[in-house]
């Protein structure tokens, strides 16, 4: 078959797969800042320390391959106390794995903004609040994903 | 004169048919509200295929279908910047005849059997030409830009034109044979089963040439909008980039128009309450068959990729030019037998 000939059948072919997608839509988003896909469990988000557990041995610091985690130190607390450079980290969680007090946790919270560079680093005090995700505390509708055998991904109220 | 006769003046004016065409249907008005919800369905066609929810915020219980209005509003508050090295007069000069060039067309197609503006027996080719002398203003442009990209997108544009220009007239050219007349309207009267499937050759090679001609994908590579960001119109600003935008929409209703009214039987079957409330309104078939075959042609935008300049030069010369040849060629045969 020529060329011509051949390649007509593909756009013939590719038009109809258009087609599919339009009759029958496969939408993957969500609308999100009122709709929020929760994260699967494990996921690595924003670090949340925990100042009571901490026994100020500075491994977390040590670990960190980025540089990201420091210890901050003060005149009457020389031990000091881990703060974290969002600008740095590369969420590999060591810190969270070799803390030995688990004085460190990964939270789901992922989809924050900051106004100013300062504001990604997080000194020890802000550092021990909860994360709190822009989206949740606006009242979104918490999704899940689920798989499905026909669709792909699928996302159902959690 | 009283206000009562001034009115009912007013109202007959607007009603003849010179000035009804041309500014309401199938005109202005319409090709403003087809541009502004066309190009809202384009975006929300693709979105869909692309499993996404395209335009939304602005009306968000339609769907987003006032973006386009709320961007157009946009445009026209946004400053207009005339570049220090552009060349000035001619700057200002091309969009404004480009818009009138693109407007022209309406003035010979004709909404409603015995309603056009400009009755003439050569309104197929006259409202082509109009149509082909759009690139001509899009060069000017290009060129008093004075900016590289510009001027790239100019002669992509003067490249293109030489490969869809030929297919799109003589294939219309073969429906004019196959008919044995130039006009729109007699065309369609002559018409006893669909054109599309009397010659399926010239409608397939008028379609791409159309394709082309209103530069859309896969065939916007006048626009280049991921290389030289938007071509002959990247140094316009406010209104003129709108402008600019709905030249393309503007081209591709007017072809859209004709294609229907040479190979989808027009306003057939007419709707009689409507034609005899008012002739105008006898060409709302036509109208429909014209927004469904543009809103096939934008969704075709989700399906392909951008074709290389080369590629749909060697398209337009190899395989539609000789097919638009061959339809010519069945044309003829099926007068001689005499189908028509
Ligand atoms: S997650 Fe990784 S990069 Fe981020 S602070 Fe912890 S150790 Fe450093
Ligand atoms: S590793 Fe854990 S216990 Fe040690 S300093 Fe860091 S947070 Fe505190």
């Amino acid at each position: 078959m020529s060329k011509p000939v051949s390649s007509f059948k593909l756009h013939l072919r590719a038009v109809a797969t258009g087609l599919k997608y339009l009759l029958f839509p496969n939408r993957i988003t969500v609308y999100y800042p009122e709709e929020y896909v929760e994260p699967p469990e494990g996921y690595r988000g924003l670090i949340r320390y925990y100042p009571e557990r901490c026994i100020q041995c500075g491994l977390c610091a040590m670990i960190c391959p980025a540089s990201a985690m420091k210890m901050y130190r003060t005149k009457t607390d020389r031990k000091g106390r881990p703060g974290v450079n969002y600008q740095r980290c590369i969420f590999c969680g060591f810190c969270v794995d070799i803390c030995p007090q688990n004085a460190l946790e990964m939270t789901k919270v992922h989809d924050v903004a900051y106004e100013s560079l300062n504001e990604l680093v997080v000194p020890p005090e802000r550092f021990s609040q909860e994360p709190v995700s822009p989206a949740v505390a606006g009242g979104a509708r918490r999704l899940k994903t689920v798989f499905d055998e026909e669709r792909g991904l699928r996302h159902e109220l959690a | 004169m009283s206000w009562g006769d001034a009115l009912s003046w007013l109202l007959r004016l607007l009603l003849s048919p010179q000035v009804f065409a041309p500014l309401i249907f199938p005109g202005l008005l319409t090709a403003l509200v087809v541009l502004l919800t066309v190009i809202w369905a384009e975006r929300k066609i693709a979105a869909r295929v692309q499993m996404r929810v395209g335009p939304l915020y602005v009306t968000r219980r339609l769907g987003g279908v006032l973006q386009m209005l709320a961007d157009g509003t946009r445009y026209m508050f946004q400053e207009f910047i005339i570049p220090a090295t552009a060349d000035r007069l001619p700057f200002l000069f091309a969009p404004v005849l480009a818009l009138t060039l693109a407007i022209v067309p309406f003035a010979f197609i004709p909404a409603a059997p015995g309603f056009s503006p400009i009755k003439s027996p050569y309104s197929l080719p006259a409202a082509l030409a109009a149509i082909s002398a759009v690139p001509l203003s899009v060069l000017l442009m290009g060129w008093s830009s004075n900016n590289k990209f510009a001027i790239q997108g100019a002669v992509r544009e003067a490249f293109m034109g030489l490969a869809y220009e030929a297919v799109v007239f003589i294939s219309a050219l073969s429906m004019g044979v196959l008919y044995g007349t130039l006009d729109l309207e007699e065309a369609v009267s002559r018409q006893w089963l669909p054109g599309l499937l009397l010659n399926p050759v010239a409608a397939f090679a008028f379609f791409v040439g159309m394709v082309m001609s209103a530069g859309k994908l896969p065939f916007d590579i006048v626009e280049g909008e991921q290389e030289i960001v938007a071509g002959p119109y990247v140094e316009y600003s406010g209104i003129i980039f709108g402008i600019g935008m709905g030249l393309a929409y503007l081209k591709l209703y007017s072809l859209s128009l004709i294609y229907t009214l040479l190979f989808l039987s027009g306003w057939e079957p007419v709707v009689a309450p409507l034609y005899s409330l008012y002739p105008g309104l006898g060409g709302v078939l036509l109208f429909a068959k014209a927004y469904l075959l543009m809103l096939f042609i934008v969704f075709l935008r989700s399906v392909y990729g951008r074709y290389r300049l080369d590629q749909a030069l060697r398209a337009g010369w190899r395989i539609y030019l000789p097919l638009s040849l061959i339809s010519l060629l069945i044309s003829i045969l099926l007068r001689v037998v005499g189908v028509v």
